[in-house]
């Protein structure tokens, strides 16, 4: 037994004069738990009157009042505000905050809509397009917006000193489209053949101040202009036609955007929009961060994923938010099969060729997908909060999806025939052979990025077991598994996903047989089957029909014949849901895009 | 001392350009690079991403792109990111001083801790208090850093008292200097004490087991039968010689709150460095990567510099120089 007791007391008396120290440890203590508790509020916002543009656009919503502060977060913070260098979602959705396209998509009415052209003309042969820019738009730093801008913006972009994503994008049949200033106002686009997609396509480069840039442009430094740097030392500098203006910007922090107060949007009272004071954005190290900061209310508007929207949901009450069901997402995933002929620099085939029998049979891709369980995975894995997906383009994007394709539920009996059909025969033990007396055995490749990945892999396994087909997974880094189907070409089968757009000539690099991501064979010299020629001409033919209605007849066909083909293995697709403050009017979710399209319209009510 | 210091820093020449070779090979040698997310994304083309790559050069063996990068050092410059176009030097100064920042208050917070408890722990050997700090320290030392910022996370989440993470609140543009000021404590206080607690038990330990040794020296002996107060002895004597071990440790202390910030960065949203490399390190943004390994070293080179330095100031019997 210790003798504690006396020990402790001659501690505690030879201490003693030490503790004479605490209340002051305590008093300073309290002082900084003061100091933390009061914490400024941020003040409102105070608007300076300047005269609206004479081309002034009116909202067609319901007039609010200004005030308010929206947070939100982001997994991911900007990495440029040069439209010309950013290539992910996060640097060009800041980009948008403060800059205009000539046009934009809108999400509800799925249709393009003017932006800063107010209208346009397209001639009769469809290969020239004439837009009328808005008048009186000025900058945000006051200078005004005048078709010398979008000059300067198209020139910069096809300048052999800036590479940039979008140059390809403007070039139509091998040719850059051409641009040129007819009046102060007035520009028109011509393009080698006519593309349809056009009017969309041109939205998405924000057009940039030319009387900012235009030395930059001179010197050669223009890639080099409007980086993080220059959001964080002089956002002033980040001058643009947007509904915002860059207010300060904390690497690593957060981003705050405050009014720009030249803005062309007003509302049918004519407040100028935005209504709020400021758009905060923080960065936070992942999704399940910025989930958690949605549930405990210190963030307006979130994505939720489908296995969180119970847990968050529980907390609506407590800070007043609600969680939108937006239906299907956007994205597809799919597995799919090395098609690739041909033999790599050792002179090895890409796919053994009784492989490559099988996998360019479609008989045989069709048995497979009949054969998995997609339907067991849509209960088990997101406890019925996600879809059978059956086409290649999202059923999220109502306008251009098909509904009609062929479909391929599960069915193991079927699977069974078809193979048979196709002379794959059971031998001893359940295994199945091909009519070669191969047994069936391929490897999948999947990217270990997320935690859903590995519980579709098992499941396609032992689906996959049942018809007498060894499957074996093989986890990759993601990086490995870009360099393999992209580049190397060694592999049997692969999963992965794409983030799909709204208008199908985003998806050109997949659907057409010279594509980069046309994966299963990918940049083919001549389309190598028949049905591959017949997308591409579907592409092609889709892209110079200008009637909305014939495009997507279309459109609708080439997705039966990928679907009919099948060579992407369409899985599932995940419901979306989007948490946003109650708190907030005129809210209008979409299917697809951002919660807060429409930033510029949302205004606080003050009842809460 | 001058001839000293500057043979220590020109002997950490030849030793940077090995570690910045094995950075390149490694890099090289680590699956895909850093264009690898343009590739996967369906509406990048082909040509962009053909261009970028004879930009970067990335299609070249990596000795092209370590020339290249020896050729900007030589000029002063360490590169730009690829991620974000921006000097490399200059990503890595907007990053520093939260690092260091958190760095050093956990260096201070973990030594005035841990000397007087493990002075105490020695004076008290075998007390209820030694016991008590000792079944501490090995709790402290057998948690890792990650999982005691996750709890710490969830403590904040719970409890309200301290934020969630980051460096400072969403208000913070729009406050006062002394608002601010507290606003960055505020947020400094659960990193700090995440960071440091692991330095706490380990020097705690060092200080104690030292201390023990010298309380059973001669000149202990000695002092006491010459008559001098016990708490002379101890704190005067006993102290200054015992302390000597966690003056020289001191310079592993950097590189090790360095390391360990990257996981406590990433985890408590705290915008420093860690968070910056281990982007960069995912991206395969290469030479972030390298300039920030090589900063690395350049701490653990220089933090055992300062630690040789302060050991001769503190210990007269230590001489830097044979002469």
């Amino acid at each position: 037994m210790y003798a504690v007791l006396p020990v402790l007391e001659k501690f505690l008396l030879e201490n003693i004069y030490k503790l004479a120290a605490l209340p002051k440890l305590a008093l300073i203590t309290c002082l900084l738990l003061i100091l933390f508790a009061c914490k400024g509020e941020i003040p409102p916002l105070e608007r300076k009157d300047h005269p609206l543009p004479q081309d002034a656009e009116v909202s067609e919503s319901e007039p609010g009042l200004y005030g308010g502060i929206l947070v939100t977060a982001e997994s991911q913070q900007p990495r440029t505000f040069n439209p010309l260098v950013a290539e992910d979602a996060y640097s060009s959705q800041a980009i948008g905050r403060f800059l205009n396209g000539l046009t934009s998509y809108h999400p509800l009415k799925e249709e393009v809509v003017p932006e800063l052209a107010r209208s346009w003309e397209i001639s009769s042969d469809h290969k020239s397009i004439t837009m009328h820019l808005r008048r009186g738009v000025l900058w945000s730093d006051g200078e005004p917006f005048t078709a010398a801008d979008v000059i300067f913006t198209f020139k910069a972009l096809f300048d052999e000193r800036y590479p940039n994503r979008y140059q390809g994008q403007y070039i139509i049949a091998g040719k850059p489209i051409g641009f040129e200033k007819l009046d102060r106002h007035t520009v028109r686009f011509t393009t080698a053949r006519p593309y349809s997609p056009f009017l969309y396509v041109i939205g998405f480069i924000g057009i940039l101040p030319r009387h900012k840039l235009v030395d930059a442009y001179e010197q050669g430094t223009l890639l080099q202009e409007w980086s993080v740097r220059t959001a964080m030392h002089e956002s002033g500098e980040l001058v643009g036609t947007g509904p915002f203006s860059v207010h300060s910007f904390r690497p690593g922090q957060r981003i705050i955007f405050e009014p720009n107060p030249h803005y062309w949007r007003v509302d049918s009272r004519g407040q100028r929009l935005p209504y709020v004071d400021y758009l905060i954005t923080r960065f936070v190290q992942d999704r399940n961060t910025a989930t958690v900061l949605f549930a405990s209310g210190q963030i307006d508007a979130a994505d939720i994923a489908p296995g969180d929207v119970v847990g968050v949901s529980r907390n609506a009450p407590l800070h007043g938010f609600t969680v939108h069901h937006r239906g299907p997402a956007t994205g597809i995933r799919f597995l799919w099969f090395n098609q690739k002929p041909g033999v790599n620099e050792d002179g090895r085939p890409y796919v053994e060729p009784h492989k490559l029998e099988w996998f360019t049979n479609k008989y045989f891709r069709q048995a497979i997908l009949h054969g998995f369980n997609r339907e067991g995975l849509i209960q088990s894995v997101y406890f019925g909060r996600a879809e059978l997906l059956h086409s290649i383009i999202s059923p999220a994007n109502q306008r251009w999806h098909n509904p009609e394709v062929p479909k391929y539920p599960y069915d193991p009996r079927r699977a069974i025939e078809l193979l048979e059909e196709q002379g794959f025969e059971f031998r001893e033990g359940g295994q199945l052979y091909d009519k070669h007396g191969n047994p069936v055995i391929f490897d999948v490749y999947a990217s270990e990025g997320d935690d859903i990945t590995p519980q579709i892999m098992s499941t396609f396994r032992e689906n996959m077991r049942d018809l007498g087909i060894r499957v074996r997974v093989r986890y990759l880094d993601f990086g490995t598994l870009v360099a393999r189907i992209s580049r190397h070409f060694e592999y049997e089968a692969a999963m992965m996903g794409f983030t799909g757009g709204a208008d199908p000539s985003g998806g050109r690099a997949i659907y057409l047989s010279s594509g980069r991501l046309h994966l299963w064979n990918p940049e083919q010299e001549e389309p190598q089957t028949e049905w591959e020629a017949n997308v591409d001409e579907l592409v092609y033919a889709s892209e110079e029909i200008f009637d909305l209605e014939e495009r997507v007849d279309y459109v609708h066909r080439m997705q039966e014949i990928f679907s009919e083909q099948l060579p992407l293995l369409y899985l599932l697709t995940p419901h979306a849901y989007a948490g946003l403050k109650d708190k907030w009017r005129n809210v209008r979710i979409p299917a697809m895009g951002s919660v807060i399209w429409n930033i510029d319209e949302l205004y606080l009510d003050r009842e809460h | 001392m001058l001839a000293f210091i500057i043979r220590r820093i020109l002997s950490a020449v030849p030793l940077l350009f090995g570690i910045s070779v094995l950075v390149f090979i490694l890099m090289a040698v680590a699956p895909g690079d850093f264009l690898d997310v343009a590739r996967s994304q369906e509406d990048i083309p082909a040509e962009y991403i053909e261009r970028m790559e004879q930009e970067f050069a990335l299609g070249e063996p990596w000795h092209t792109r370590y020339f290249i990068w020896v050729g900007n050092v030589v000029q002063g410059n360490l590169g730009e990111s690829w991620i974000y176009r921006v000097p490399v030097t200059e990503l890595l100064w907007q990053r520093i001083p939260a690092t260091l920042v958190l760095s050093a208050l956990s260096i201070l917070f973990a030594l005035c801790l841990a000397i007087p408890l493990g002075v105490l722990a020695a004076i008290y050997k075998d007390s209820i208090f030694d016991r008590i700090s000792s079944m501490f320290a090995y709790a402290a030392l057998s948690i890792p850093e990650f999982f005691l910022a996750l709890l710490a996370v969830m403590f904040a989440a719970q409890t309200g008292l301290f934020p969630t993470g980051g460096l400072s609140s969403v208000e913070h543009e729009f406050m006062s200097f002394w608002g601010r000021m507290a606003d960055y404590a505020h947020h400094l206080v659960l990193p700090t004490i995440v960071l440091g607690m692991g330095s706490v038990a380990s020097y705690m330990r060092i200080m104690r087991a030292n201390f023990l040794d010298y309380v059973r020296s001669d000149f202990v002996t000695t002092a006491r039968a010459k008559g001098v107060p016990e708490g002379r002895i101890m704190f005067l004597h006993v102290l200054r010689n015992a302390i000597n071990p966690l003056v020289s440790g001191s310079g592993f202390i950097l590189a090790t709150l360095l390391s360990g910030s990257i996981l406590v960065e990433n985890v408590m949203n705290y915008p420093g460095l860690g968070q910056l490399i281990f982007e960069a390190l995912m991206r395969q943004d290469e030479f972030v990567v390298v300039a920030a390994v090589l900063m690395g070293c350049v701490m653990l080179m220089l933090g055992n510099l300062i630690a040789d330095l302060l050991l001769a100031w503190s210990d007269p019997r230590i001489r830097l120089e044979k002469n």
